[in-house]
C-alpha cells in the first residue's frame, strides 16, 4: 500500500483547514455575519479528506448540504468559499448560491445540494459522462445515511451498476437524519448492506479513520476506474455539532456525543503521526500556523468584496437570456 | 440450569473484503433469522434459558419480538443488561456475563475475528462458532437449526462436554514477557503502520505468518503455511513461514476468489509453547485472524507461541451422534 | 431536401442529424432503443447509433432526468425521453431544483446543454395521468425553456435549436400530432427558441394557440372567415422565451385576443399570456381577452367526457363571437 508521509501530511492539512474552516463559520454564524443556515462538517473531516485524498482535478464529486468539507477536500479555494457564504460578488457562485450550493466546475465539484439526495442521480449522469466519453475519470457521490431513504439513492445505485459506472457512493452514516436516530428511520444498520441490492460491493468502514476510509476510497476507485462498476462505501461517523448551526440537539444523548468526541478523526491521526514519525510536532504547529493564516486572510478577502451589483440578480439564468430589472 | 448464550455481531461480514475480493456478504437481517432459528431449535431440544448479547443493530430484541408475534417463543429468552460500546469490547463482556451466568455453552455469529474475541475471555465453557463473516476459517457454516440442536444437546448433559468438545489451540503474542492478544488461526506480521480498513489483503507488506492450523481446504493467510505443511487443526503443534524471502514459489488462497503467488521460505513447525523470537526492525503491525491489530515499533521485542489454552470447541456432529445414541431424539 | 413526413419523423430526423454532427449528443429514456419508444419517435435511431447512444433507462424518471443533468454538467448533450410529460412529476425535483437552477446556484459557472422530451396531451383516451399539458408548470420556473411545436417542419427547426442549447430545453410534443404529416424542409437552419410563427393572417381578431390548438384555432378561423371575421393564428412555438413581439404587433392589429391552449384554465400559461398582454399592451384592446382551455377537471376517460372537456374549434368560434 502506498501510502506516503507526505500524503499523509496532505491528509493532516485537509482535514485541519475543514475543521478550522468550520470552527470559524460557525463564530461568524453566532455573530450574524453570515446569512441563511450553515450545516457544518466538524467530526467527519476523515471522509471526505480519505475519499478525495485519492482523487485527482478532473474527477467529479457530487456533495450535501453539509458540503464544505468535501469541497475543501477536493481543493477549493477558502477565499471564494467564505466570500461565498459572506454573500459577496467574488464567491464560487457570486454569492447566489450561499452555503449550500458552493461549486468549482474546474475541480469537477458539481455542486453541494439543498435537496437531500439529488445528488445520486447527478453522480451517475457525470458516472455515465465519463464512461461515454471514454475517460477513466470517476464520480464520487457523498450523501448522508437519512439521504439513502430517498427513492433517488435506490434508482442511483440500480443505474450505476446495470450500467457499470464509474461511481463511488460515500455514506457518511453520522447515525441522524436531522433529529431521526438511523435505528428509526431505517431496519438496517449498515447501509452497505443496500449493496447486496444492486449486486456491487458495499463496505463498512471506520469513517473517523482518515486511513481506513483513504485505503477503502482507493480500492473502490481504482475498480472503478478499471471499468469494474460502482462500490457503496458506508463510512461510520458522527457530527459534533447539530444538524444546523443553532439546533439543539435535544435529541442527542450527551453520553453519545462525548464517546464520539473520544473518537475524533484528527487527534486519532496526530497521535498515529507522532507516533510513527510522520511529522513531528514542531512541523505539525507550522502547519497549523500556515491554516490559521490562510483562514484569516480568506476571511478578510471576504469581507472585503463588495456585494454583487443587484442587476446580477437576473443574470446567469440562462447562458444567453437576461431576465428584465422590473423593479 | 439449562441455559446457553448467543453471541451475534452485527458488523461482521461487511469489511472491505467485499470490495478487494469477492467475499460473502452477510447481512443483519439474515443474523436475525438465524438466531430466530437457533432459538426455536434449542427451545425444542431441552434449552430453558437462552441469553443474548445487546447489540447496536438489537439482533436478539428483533427476533424476540418475532418469536413472541408469531407466539412460537415458550422459553425464557433474556437480552443481557449490559451497556454497549458497538466495539468488540462488547464481545469480550458478554462472554464473561454468560459465563457467570453458568451457561453450558455459548454460541458465536461472527467470523474469524468475533470469535477470537469470545476466546479473549471464555474459560472452559464449549463454544460453538457459526460462520456469518468473510470465508473464515475458524468458525463453520453451520445451520442455526442444527446449531440450536446441539447446544440442547450440550446444556442438557445428553452429550458429554469431554467427548463432544475440543479444545483448541491458539497462538499467544507476548511482549516483554505479557500476554498482549491471541489468535485462533493466524498471526500476520505485516509492514503496514496503521489500522486502517483492518483486514490485510497486501501482500507485498507481509514478513511473516505464524498459524496455529493451516490447511489447503482453507482460505486466508494461514493457507500460507496449509499449501506448504499442513497443520491440523487436532495436531499438536503450530508453524511459521516467512513470506517474500526465500526461493519457494507457492500460490495461495489468501481470500476469497483470490489465489495468490508469492515467494516464501520453507515453513517450520512450531512445537506447543516453544517461542518464535519476534524483534522488528521496522514499525509495522500484526494481523490477529486477519484484522489488523497490533502495532508494534522497531526495537520491541515479543515472543509469539502455539498452546492449547484455546476455547473448547463443540463438534456438532459428534455430539448430536452422541444424542442420538443416548435417545436424545426420543420424545 | 423537402419531404413530406410527419411531426414525429421531424422529431427523429431532427435528432438524427445533430447525432451525427456531434458524438456529444446521445438520447436515454424508456424503451427507446430497440422498442423504438412509447409512440416510435426514437424508432430505428438505435440502428444507426447503437445502445450507447440510444441508451434504454430503468423505469426511474428521476434518474433519467437527473442522469441528463450529470451527464449535460460535464460536456455531453443529453436528449432524455419521458415516456408521458405527465411522468414529469416523478422527476420534478431533477428538472426544477436541479435543472433549473444550477446554473444560477453556481454563479453562471456551468452549462446544462439538455433536452427533455414530454410527449403531452389529451386526445388519446389514455385518462388522468396520461393525458395532461403540464406547460404551466414548467414555464414557471426560471432556468427552463419550454418548446411546444404544432407542426412538423416547426418540431424539425425547434428540435434542432434545442439541442444546440446550452440550457435545458424542455421540448413538449403533442401525442396526437405525431401522425400528423407534413412539408419539412431538411436543411432548414434550426427555428430560434423565442420566435412566434404566425399561422394565419388575419385583421379581426388575434387567437394565440400552442401545439394541438394551433389546428383548432386554424378550424376555427376558416369558419369564422365565412362570418367575415378575420383571425390572425399566432401560434408561440416557444413557451419560454416568448415572443412577445409578434403577439403584441398582432394585437396592435386585431385589438381582440383569444388564447387557446389545452392546459386546464386555472393558472394556466395561458393566463400568464393574457397577464403579460394586459400589462403592455392593454391600450391596444377593445375587448377582454379571453382563454379558451380545457375545464378544470382532470381528463376523463370515457371518449364522451374527454372530448367534452378539452377545448375545439366550436368553443373558439363562440369565444370569438362573443368579442364582437
Amino acid at each position: 500500500m502506498d501510502l506516503s508521509n507526505e500524503k499523509i501530511i496532505q491528509m493532516y492539512r485537509t482535514m485541519k483547514k475543514i475543521r478550522e474552516f468550520e470552527s470559524k463559520a460557525a463564530e461568524l454564524f453566532a455573530d450574524g455575519r453570515i446569512p441563511g443556515f450553515v450545516h457544518l462538517y466538524i467530526g467527519e473531516e476523515a471522509v471526505a479528506t480519505g475519499v478525495c485524498a485519492n482523487l485527482r482535478d478532473s474527477d467529479y464529486i457530487t456533495s450535501t448540504h453539509r458540503g464544505h468539507g468535501h469541497i475543501i477536500a477536493k481543493g477549493g479555494d477558502l477565499k471564494y468559499m467564505f466570500a461565498e457564504l459572506f454573500g459577496k460578488e467574488t464567491g464560487y457562485c457570486k454569492g447566489k448560491g450561499g452555503s449550500m450550493h458552493i461549486a468549482d466546475a474546474d475541480r469537477g465539484i458539481l455542486g453541494a445540494n439543498g435537496i437531500v439526495g439529488a445528488g445520486h442521480n447527478i453522480a451517475v449522469g457525470a458516472g455515465l459522462s465519463a464512461k461515454y466519453r471514454g475517460t477513466d475519470q470517476v464520480c464520487v457521490c457523498f450523501f448522508g445515511d437519512g439521504s439513502t431513504n430517498q427513492g433517488t439513492f435506490h434508482e442511483a445505485l440500480n443505474m450505476a451498476s446495470i450500467w457499470k459506472l464509474p461511481v463511488i457512493f460515500v455514506c457518511e452514516n453520522n447515525l441522524y437524519g436531522i433529529s431521526m436516530h438511523q435505528s428509526k428511520h431505517q431496519a438496517i444498520q449498515d447501509v452497505a448492506d443496500r449493496a447486496v441490492a444492486y449486486n456491487i460491493p458495499g463496505v463498512v468502514v471506520d469513517g473517523n479513520d482518515v486511513l481506513a476510509v483513504y485505503e477503502a476510497s482507493k480500492e473502490a476507485i481504482e475498480r472503478a476506474r478499471r471499468g469494474q462498476g460502482p462500490t457503496l462505501i458506508e463510512c461510520k461517523t458522527y457530527r459534533h455539532r447539530g444538524h444546523f448551526e443553532g439546533d439543539p440537539t435535544t435529541y442527542r444523548e450527551p453520553e453519545e456525543v462525548q464517546e464520539w468526541l473520544q473518537r475524533d478523526p484528527i487527534p486519532r491521526l496526530i497521535e498515529f503521526m507522532l507516533e510513527n514519525n510522520v511529522l513531528n510536532e514542531e512541523d505539525m504547529k507550522k502547519i497549523d500556523e500556515e491554516i490559521a493564516a490562510e483562514i484569516e486572510e480568506a476571511i478578510k478577502f471576504a469581507e472585503e468584496s463588495p456585494f454583487p451589483p443587484v442587476e446580477a440578480a437576473v443574470e446567469d439564468i440562462y447562458t444567453d437570456i437576461v431576465e428584465e430589472v422590473r423593479r | 440450569m439449562k441455559a446457553i448464550g448467543i453471541i451475534a455481531n452485527p458488523a461482521s461480514g461487511k469489511d472491505i473484503r467485499r470490495l478487494v475480493s469477492h467475499a460473502t456478504v452477510v447481512d443483519n437481517n439474515e443474523k436475525v433469522n438465524i438466531v430466530k432459528r437457533i432459538i426455536l431449535s434449542a427451545q425444542g431440544c431441552g434449552v430453558k434459558k437462552i441469553y443474548i448479547m445487546p447489540d447496536t443493530f438489537l439482533i436478539g430484541y428483533k427476533a424476540i419480538q418475532d418469536l413472541k408475534i408469531s407466539k412460537e417463543l415458550k422459553i425464557d429468552v433474556e437480552i443481557l443488561k449490559m451497556n454497549i460500546k458497538g466495539n468488540v469490547t462488547d464481545t469480550i463482556k458478554a462472554t464473561k456475563i454468560m459465563e457467570e451466568k453458568g451457561v453450558k455453552c455459548i454460541v458465536v455469529l461472527g467470523g474469524d475475528g468475533t470469535n477470537r474475541a469470545v476466546a479473549k475471555s471464555i474459560t472452559t465453557t464449549p463454544l460453538i462458532g457459526v460462520s456469518t463473516g468473510t470465508n473464515n476459517v475458524y468458525p463453520e457454516m453451520l445451520e442455526g437449526t442444527v446449531v440450536g440442536m446441539a447446544a440442547g444437546a450440550i446444556a442438557t448433559g445428553v452429550s458429554n462436554i469431554d467427548e463432544s468438545c475440543k479444545r483448541e489451540k491458539r497462538i499467544e503474542i507476548y511482549k516483554a514477557g505479557q500476554l498482549v492478544d491471541i489468535a485462533l488461526v493466524d498471526c500476520v506480521i505485516s509492514k503496514q503502520k496503521y489500522v486502517g480498513s483492518k483486514a490485510i489483503w497486501n501482500m507485498e507488506d507481509i514478513d511473516m505468518v505464524i498459524v496455529a492450523r493451516g490447511h489447503p481446504a482453507s482460505i486466508g493467510f494461514s493457507t500460507i503455511v496449509g499449501t506448504s505443511l499442513i497443520v491440523g487443526k487436532d495436531e499438536d503443534f503450530g508453524a511459521f513461514i516467512r513470506v517474500n524471502s526465500g526461493s519457494n514459489r507457492i500460490k495461495a488462497p489468501i481470500a476469497a476468489g483470490t489465489i495468490q503467488e508469492l515467494t516464501v521460505d520453507e515453513p517450520k513447525v512450531l512445537k506447543l509453547g516453544e517461542s518464535v523470537q519476534f524483534k522488528p526492525n521496522y514499525n509495522g503491525i500484526m494481523a490477529l485472524d486477519g484484522e489488523r491489530e497490533v502495532p508494534f515499533k522497531i526495537g520491541e521485542h515479543f515472543q509469539i507461541k502455539v498452546t492449547r489454552n484455546g476455547p473448547y470447541r463443540v463438534l456438532v456432529d459428534k455430539t448430536l451422534e452422541i444424542a442420538q445414541k443416548n435417545g436424545f431424539f426420543k420424545t | 431536401m423537402i419531404k413530406t413526413i410527419t411531426y414525429s419523423e421531424a422529431i427523429r430526423e431532427g435528432m438524427r442529424k445533430r447525432m451525427r454532427e456531434n458524438p456529444n449528443v446521445f438520447i436515454l429514456g424508456e424503451d427507446v432503443g430497440e422498442f423504438g419508444g412509447c409512440f416510435g419517435v426514437t424508432g430505428d435511431l438505435i440502428k444507426e447509433f447503437g445502445p450507447e447512444r440510444v441508451r434504454d433507462t430503468p423505469i426511474s424518471e428521476g434518474a433519467i432526468v437527473g442522469c441528463a443533468v450529470g451527464a449535460a454538467a460535464t460536456g455531453l448533450r443529453p436528449i432524455a425521453e419521458l415516456m408521458f410529460n405527465d411522468f414529469v412529476t416523478v422527476g420534478m425535483d431533477q428538472l426544477v431544483n436541479q435543472a433549473a437552477k444550477m446554473r444560477y446556484m453556481f454563479g453562471g459557472k456551468i452549462k446544462l446543454p439538455m433536452v427533455l422530451r414530454l410527449p403531452a396531451g389529451a386526445g388519446s383516451r389514455a385518462a388522468a395521468q396520461h393525458s395532461q399539458s403540464l406547460e404551466a408548470w414548467l414555464t414557471h420556473v426560471p432556468g427552463l425553456k419550454v418548446v411546444y411545436p404544432s407542426t412538423p417542419q416547426d418540431a424539425y427547426g425547434l428540435i434542432l435549436s434545442a439541442i444546440d442549447d446550452d440550457n435545458p430545453v424542455v421540448f413538449m410534443e403533442h401525442k396526437l400530432l405525431y401522425a400528423v404529416a407534413g412539408e419539412v424542409d431538411l436543411d432548414i437552419a434550426p427555428i430560434p427558441l423565442g420566435v412566434a410563427d404566425v399561422k394565419r393572417k388575419g385583421e379581426d381578431v388575434t387567437i394565440i394557440a400552442t401545439a394541438r390548438m394551433v389546428h383548432e384555432a386554424l378550424a376555427a378561423a376558416e369558419e369564422l372567415s365565412k362570418e367575415r371575421i378575420e383571425a390572425e393564428v399566432v401560434d408561440p412555438r416557444t413557451l419560454f422565451p416568448l415572443d412577445k413581439e409578434t403577439i403584441f404587433k398582432s394585437v396592435e392589429k386585431t385589438n381582440r385576443v383569444v388564447i387557446v391552449t389545452e392546459e386546464t384554465k386555472r393558472g394556466s400559461y395561458a393566463g400568464e399570456i393574457a397577464a403579460i398582454i394586459a400589462e403592455e399592451c392593454f391600450d391596444y384592446l377593445d375587448a377582454p381577452i379571453v382563454r379558451v382551455c380545457c375545464l378544470d377537471t382532470p381528463i376523463p376517460f370515457s371518449p364522451v367526457l374527454e372530448d367534452y372537456v378539452i377545448p375545439d374549434s366550436k368553443d373558439i368560434i363562440k369565444a370569438v363571437r362573443k368579442l364582437f
